[in-house]
């Protein structure tokens, strides 16, 4: 077992490896598997800001999928219209990566201000439930957008978004642009929970009650990291949407967000590379394990994997209680 | 410098609260006593904003205090301490006081200032651990303290906020002779610069400290006045001190 001294070099060996990876797997022949590296880098994004919640709020947000969604549709329905020539609230479509990356954040964080400023009414169980709520009807909200594929969602006709400079259409440079996102992302959390406000949040986790009378309104800075954390799931979305090219509402299915749940509780919750290894550790799984059933020939797993894949996680989440983290480091003091 | 007037509350059939008024003055240690359930941590409820009166009025500093929601009252210099300690567990007694500190300076959504490397809220705090005796254990963890120096680090995140008006709830509550009066001696300091509403079942301390004293029994101050004058009023021994004392100072 490693301890937390070592994290930085963990950090720079995970990041070495990130970066050579594509070589990797095209030197192996495999180099189909760098659209699962990109969806694993994506995912992450994702994961790390739910963790920001989870772990560092203590708020069990159980409907984070639905700004994964928001920012996705974001992109598809820029993506539509500038397809159709058509305008969508006066404005017309577009494929621009300046306008539509941020636009995404920015409507998903609008979003989960509007979320989160009702649902941080609630505490505990109530809060799962209504966070739940509000993002199974995100879901059916999609559904009914006829106009966008309703059930069947659209496709991205034109491909990806455009950037002056570099061409996301390229496999390989759209993993390294994925890539320097997450870095950022990472890096900015990094810092902002071992912030002041970062301090604040970890005394709301432990001691909520407490804040009033030393003055502070927990409401508000609740509702700062849940914004935050919104954009980041919406950030993680506009990506997706941009690697499949697809944008449907399933997205958005609460299971999605039970998917992040388990990725961050699976690596650790308040640890943000956690996360990251959960979701290494889910896409893996999710990936090999129905080969391997088939390669066994035991086709009846391969169709039901999900049957030995949650044991797994059980069995991970019951022996080490911080998840993959825990496994790997010992805490300090 | 605080002012309450009529001020009732009641949950269900129990009056907690009954039409209590109350003056405490700038600069004084006033000590509310009474039995126990007689309602003394319902009304510093009231008073900090964990709680909402039925009705009455409390002004303080000049201001409509109920007008001004709970989280900005210590902003405004009124700060309570709680009976039960309410520690940030895994925070460094440090740390207790550095967010405290950091909430006063409104500093909550620094985003990128980063928490510790503030050299200016480290010594702040660190002064103030050496006033209330915590220096030796700055850095470990709240939980692991002993019963007595949690409730020391209590009144150490109450006094970081800069009180105008110190609200304590039995400050002295679980802590051992030595501590006991190590606190006494550092609230007598604080005599005449910062103003205290003092809940407290040590008479002997109570007796020591304040300037004026309030009796309250089943919600309802019963009376004010000088510790000399509350030792000898009636009303106070009989329905406070028991009729067993009364009998006691009747036959001596």
């Amino acid at each position: 077992m490693l301890s937390e001294k070592h994290l930085p070099a963990f950090y720079a060996l995970g990041a070495l490896l990130l970066v050579v990876l594509p070589w990797i797997l095209t030197a192996a022949n495999s180099s189909y598997l760098i659209s699962t590296a990109t969806r694993l880098v994506i995912f992450a994004i994702g994961a790390v800001s739910l963790d920001l919640l989870i772990g560092y709020t203590g708020l069990v947000s159980f409907g984070h999928a639905a700004f994964f969604g928001v920012g996705a549709y974001v992109v598809g329905i820029l993506a539509f219209h500038n397809f159709e020539d058509t305008t969508v609230l006066g404005f017309d479509g577009t494929l621009t990566g300046l306008i539509v990356l941020p636009l995404a954040i920015v409507i998903s964080a609008l979003f989960a201000l509007i979320i989160g400023a009702l649902a941080l009414r609630t505490k505990g169980v109530y809060f799962i439930m209504i966070t739940l709520s509000f993002g199974q009807m995100l879901f059916f909200l999609f559904v009914s957008l006829e106009a966008y594929g309703g059930d069947d969602g659209m496709m991205m006709f034109e491909g990806r978004n455009v950037l002056p400079v570099i061409d996301l259409n390229d496999r390989i440079t759209f993993y390294y642009f994925c890539l320097a996102i997450f870095a950022a992302f990472f890096a900015f959390c990094h810092r902002l929970v071992r912030s002041k406000f970062g301090r604040v949040l970890a005394a709301i986790r432990q001691n909520e009650d407490r804040m009033t009378s030393i003055g502070i309104r927990p409401y508000s800075a609740k509702l700062l990291i849940f914004v935050i954390a919104g954009a980041g799931a919406g950030l993680a979305g506009a990506l997706m949407a941009n690697h499949t090219e697809f944008v449907s509402p399933g997205l958005t299915h609460w299971t999605k967000s039970g998917d992040l749940m388990i990725v961050v509780i699976l690596g650790g919750i308040g640890t943000l590379i956690g996360p990251v290894m959960g979701a290494f550790v889910f896409l893996l799984l999710e990936e090999f394990l129905p080969i391997i059933f088939h390669e066994l020939g035991m086709d009846l797993l391969k169709e039901h994997w999900r049957v030995v894949f949650g044991p797994i996680l059980i069995l991970i989440v019951l022996f080490a209680k911080t998840g993959l983290y825990g496994l790997i480091f010992r805490k300090n003091g | 410098m605080l002012d309450i007037k009529n001020l009732s509350k009641s949950f269900g059939a129990l009056q907690a609260t009954e039409n209590v008024s109350l003056t405490v003055n700038e600069g004084t240690i006033h000590a509310l006593i009474g039995p126990n359930g007689a309602g003394k941590t319902t009304l510093i409820s009231q008073i900090s904003g964990y709680l909402t009166p039925d009705s009455g009025s409390i002004t303080f500093d000049g201001r409509d205090l109920l007008a001004l929601p709970a989280h900005k009252r210590p902003h405004a210099g009124l700060v309570r301490s709680f009976q039960i300690t309410s520690v940030i567990p895994e925070f460094t007694v440090r740390d207790n006081v550095g967010l405290v500190l950091q909430s006063l300076d409104n500093q909550v959504f620094q985003v990128f200032a980063k928490a510790g490397s503030d050299q200016a809220e480290r010594a702040k705090a660190d002064a103030i651990l050496e006033r209330t005796g915590l220096a030796d254990e700055a850095d470990s963890r709240a939980e692991n303290l002993a019963h007595g120096q949690k409730r020391q680090l209590e009144i150490a995140m109450a006094l970081a906020a800069d009180p105008k008006l110190l609200l304590l709830d039995e400050p002295m509550a679980g802590m051992g002779v030595e501590e006991s009066r190590n606190l006494t001696t550092l609230l007598t300091s604080l005599r005449g610069t910062t103003t205290m509403l003092l809940v407290e079942h040590d008479m002997d301390v109570v007796f020591s400290l304040a300037d004026r004293i309030s009796v309250l029994v089943y919600g309802k101050i019963i009376a004010t006045d000088t510790p000399q004058a509350i030792r000898a009023n009636r009303d106070v021994q009989e329905a406070y001190l028991g009729t067993h004392e009364l009998h006691q100072e009747d036959s001596a």
